[in-house]
């Protein structure tokens, strides 16, 4: 039997998110709770509609089990499962959800993601005092994607102001986006001069600790005619996941200057939607900037411009919101910050919501078609998601 | 015979100079300096360094026993030698002992050594190693003179050896000090230091004495006399008691290295054997509630010169040792100061069933491709995606960085940072991640294909116990 994909099959309906930031007043719940009735305001609809949800948390500290949006949400026993697969939870969260309406399983789905990373202090992610094998190093993040900047600058000649041009970028970006977690224009010599957390990563190359909720309301198209966003609903053009080894640092053909990830999910999401030359076709893309080296290697590796040549094109303009290929327009994760679970979801809804024309940000013109990236772990996981405009 | 076939020491990387201690508490200047260990070492640790330096050019697999002495074992219950003979991949048929609670434990091994070997004929050799990183109460003279090391010898029972054992002599004596109680006492105590010197005088000459009388041996008749000293002016005293000849009792270690406790004589013998007379005699004697003494003489001067060729022995370390500027790096190192640490999670199951890959350092090679991979967790092949596929591969203990970031994340430790985590390709296949230890401005020193040496580290004490590994360091030499 072929596989069929989920092309065209899938309508957004509503979506939204929470201002992101150190919520020191907010619980997760209240988090769940206002992403996800602000998703079912938009689309218009009430929660006993929803037929199924799921929910992307990363940390089990923030909530295990699908109990953690009944609780917050009360959709009084429907089917909820709790997605966690790296950084990439969120995104994955939609995929489940995008199944589950594409199937016919169910007419309405929930995908939404919550990270409460402030209630655990704000001192970098929790790691190895929580979970890992109990001697084998496991580097902080920015310690893991500071061996690709190293590795990188050995390779394509690229320096710290080349990863800080990523930063001011971003920062400009999410400067007018009025739920960034950082509202604010940086400078390349205040990105140069900032502390270091790993090097050669600084302070600015690093995405902040942050809490923060979205959500989604997925339906097929046909049913999306009878809802709120009839004339403005957004179709599911692919959704692509890639899972490689956690620890690439025992792979002895890795060359840290590539996610392999990424490189397998966007064939994957290029190819079901029928994307031939990503440069080109994508209008817009939030990629996963949890660090600037990240966005560098993405472009490449999402197809954006050649190998080596991110650094330059960056500079050159291409990446920015009105460039050829507008990249993270809303500010990233550099604006956002990244509080995993609720990534992936505030990632769809942002390029969702630019396609029809209301980014809440800056809203990047004529956008058509418009590509969302997660990368996890050791640059393990990777899904990709492109959105189009209804036909 | 029975005797010596090779031996290794371990000198940790600092030194530590005595006049930062005069400073640090306003007490008249002392010359020289001590070893000390790094804040990620123990006895256990610089034991594995000094098998390591002993058993260069030696299948561990064909060693049958190994004897650890120290008075400063990490464990009181739980022995020291078997997790050592485990981390040098030795086999499991051999035999294991703990040698404590004494300074002379070290000569006190070495003679047991030599019994076991003599009264049983299935083991030929034993290792020895003796390991000691004994902590003065600050701001007391002993601070000047506890220092840090470790030292071993292969006793063997074979044909030419290059040092053959011919006679030991043993004494016990019951004496109050020094001492440290097992429960109450941080620090090593002491009573009436100058009794405690009068009683380990009359010791070490009567143990030195009688061996010699009893091989009809004069003063002039001995080449080497290797003995525990913790002060230079009694040792000057004793040479002169004994009526040695110029040049034979070993004092060069102390001024430079210090106090090294159970491997002080071993470390005087091993520093002394570089330039053997023919047929050389040579005592070796331990003190510490009682004392012993051992005469050998040399059989083979080439062989001897050999294993000077191919071990690190005390100078290999001292070529890379470093000063240190600061007495705050001596006060993290030895964990004086009380501070919150950082725990990490563990599991004795997880320690215990990774004992190939996380003690050993073995890999796997995947018999499909070819890949050697690290750790051996993984059945599935890294590469080639084959199922169980895999042999185990003993990975060496050397490679070169191929990527690396300076992390100044680390865990609870804004002092020792940034500390390197390096992705090592190492030398004969196979590819880890290991945090780098002992590197100066690693901004400046840490460089793509720069070649590091594996070193076996304590990491953190999670669920309580003592969690080792290995971390890489800039090369020290070994062979």
């Amino acid at each position: 039997m072929v596989a069929h994909g989920i092309k065209d099959k899938v309508a957004v309906i509503g979506c939204d998110a929470t201002k992101y930031g150190e919520l020191w007043d907010k619980s997760k719940e209240d988090l769940l709770f206002e992403a996800t009735q602000g998703a079912i305001k938009d689309a218009g609809i009430t929660k006993d509609e929803i037929d199924a949800a799921w929910l992307g948390v990363y940390y089990f500290f923030t909530g295990v089990s699908g109990t953690t949006l009944e609780d917050s949400l009360r959709l009084g026993g429907k089917p909820i499962t709790r997605v966690e697969n790296y950084c990439a939870s969120g995104m994955d969260a939609f995929r489940n959800a995008c199944f589950g309406v594409a199937s016919g399983a169910y007419d309405v789905a929930m995908a939404c993601g919550v990270e409460k990373l402030m209630d655990e202090g704000g001192r970098g992610l929790p790691g190895t005092t929580v979970m890992g094998h109990p001697v084998l190093p496991r580097p902080s993040a920015p310690a893991m994607f500071c061996l690709l900047a190293t590795r990188s600058f050995h390779e394509y000649g690229w320096n710290k102001e080349d990863l800080a041009r990523v930063a001011v970028k971003n920062h400009e970006n999410g400067y007018y986006h009025p739920k960034a977690h950082f509202r604010m224009k940086i400078t390349l010599e205040q990105a140069l001069n900032a502390p270091m957390i790993a090097d050669p990563l600084g302070r600015f190359d690093c995405c902040a600790m942050s809490d923060g909720s979205a959500a989604l309301i997925l339906t097929r198209p046909e049913l999306a005619e009878s809802y709120a966003h009839a004339d403005d609903y957004i179709l599911v053009k692919s959704n692509s996941l890639s899972v490689h080894t956690a620890y690439p640092w025992y792979d002895t053909n890795f060359d840290f200057i590539s996610a392999p990830a990424t490189v397998d999910a966007a064939k994957m999401a290029y190819k079901e939607a029928g994307i031939i030359n990503p440069r080109k076709e994508i209008d817009l893309a939030e990629v996963h900037d949890c660090f600037t080296i990240t966005e560098l290697l993405n472009c490449q590796d999402l197809q954006f411009c050649e190998r080596g040549k991110a650094a330059e094109e960056l500079k050159n303009g291409t990446f920015n919101w009105d460039g050829e290929t507008a990249v993270n327009p809303s500010g990233g994760l550099k604006s956002f910050g990244h509080p995993i679970g609720s990534t992936g979801c505030r990632m769809v809804q942002e390029v969702a919501k630019q396609l029809q024309g209301r980014a809440e940000g800056r809203q990047v013109p004529d956008a058509k078609i418009g590509l969302a990236h997660n990368l996890g772990g050791a640059y393990a996981v990777c899904s990709v998601t492109i959105l189009g405009q209804r036909d | 015979m029975i005797g010596i076939k090779s031996y290794g020491a371990y000198l940790p990387k600092y030194l530590m100079p005595r006049e930062l201690i005069a400073k640090a508490w306003d007490f008249p200047a002392v010359p020289g300096t001590k070893a000390i260990a790094s804040v990620d070492e123990d006895s256990l640790t610089m034991a594995v360094e000094a098998g390591l330096d002993c058993l260069s050019g030696i299948d561990p697999k064909s060693i049958d026993g190994l004897y650890f002495a120290s008075t400063t074992q990490v464990y009181t219950e739980k022995d020291s030698a078997s997790f050592i003979a485990t981390v040098l991949d030795m086999r499991e048929d051999i035999i294991t002992i703990d040698f404590t609670d004494s300074l002379k434990a070290g000569t006190t091994a070495f003679v047991r050594a030599m019994d076991t070997i003599k009264a049983n004929k299935d083991i030929s050799s034993i290792l020895i190693i003796a390991s000691d990183t004994r902590e003065a109460e600050p701001a007391t003279m002993y601070e000047f003179g506890y220092a840090d090391g470790a030292a071993a010898f292969l006793i063997a029972e074979e044909e030419n050896l290059p040092i053959v054992i011919d006679d030991y002599y043993s004494i016990s004596a019951n004496v109050t000090g020094p001492w440290k109680r097992a429960k109450e006492d941080n620090f090593i105590r002491t009573f009436e230091s100058k009794m405690d010197n009068q009683i380990y005088i009359q010791s070490i000459t009567r143990v030195m004495s009688e061996i010699m009388k009893r091989n009809n041996l004069n003063p002039e008749d001995i080449d080497v006399a290797a003995y525990y000293y913790n002060n230079p002016r009694t040792h000057g005293r004793i040479s002169k008691r004994m009526k040695f000849n110029q040049g034979v009792a070993q004092n060069g270690l102390f001024f430079q290295v210090g106090d090294l406790g159970t491997p002080m004589s071993f470390m005087l013998l091993i520093s002394a054997m570089k330039r053997p007379k023919e047929e050389a005699k040579v005592i070796l004697a331990g003190f510490g509630d009682g004392a012993d003494s051992i005469l050998m003489h040399v059989q083979d001067r080439r062989a001897l010169r050999e294993l000077s060729k191919n071990h690190m022995g005390m100078a290999g370390h001292q070529k890379s040792m470093k000063t240190l500027q600061n007495y705050n790096v001596y006060i993290e190192s030895k964990r004086l100061l009380t501070k919150d640490r950082y725990v990490r999670k563990s599991s004795a199951v997880t320690m215990w069933r990774d004992t190939p890959t996380v003690y050993k350092m073995y890999g796997n090679r995947c018999k499909s491709c070819g890949t050697v991979q690290y750790p051996t967790i993984f059945r599935a092949c890294i590469v080639c995606r084959a199922d169980d596929q895999m042999e185990l591969v003993k990975l060496a203990l050397k490679g070169k960085i191929f990527t690396y970031t300076l992390d100044h994340l680390v865990g609870g430790s804004y002092l020792a940072t940034p500390v390197p985590r390096c992705v090592i390709d190492l030398d004969g296949g196979g590819r880890v991640l290991l945090n780098m230890t002992e590197i100066e401005n690693p901004e400046d020193n840490v460089k793509i294909g720069m070649e590091v040496e594996l070193t076996f580290r304590k990491e953190h004490e999670g669920a309580d116990f003592k969690n080792y590994y290995w971390k890489c360091r800039p090369i020290r030499g070994r062979f």
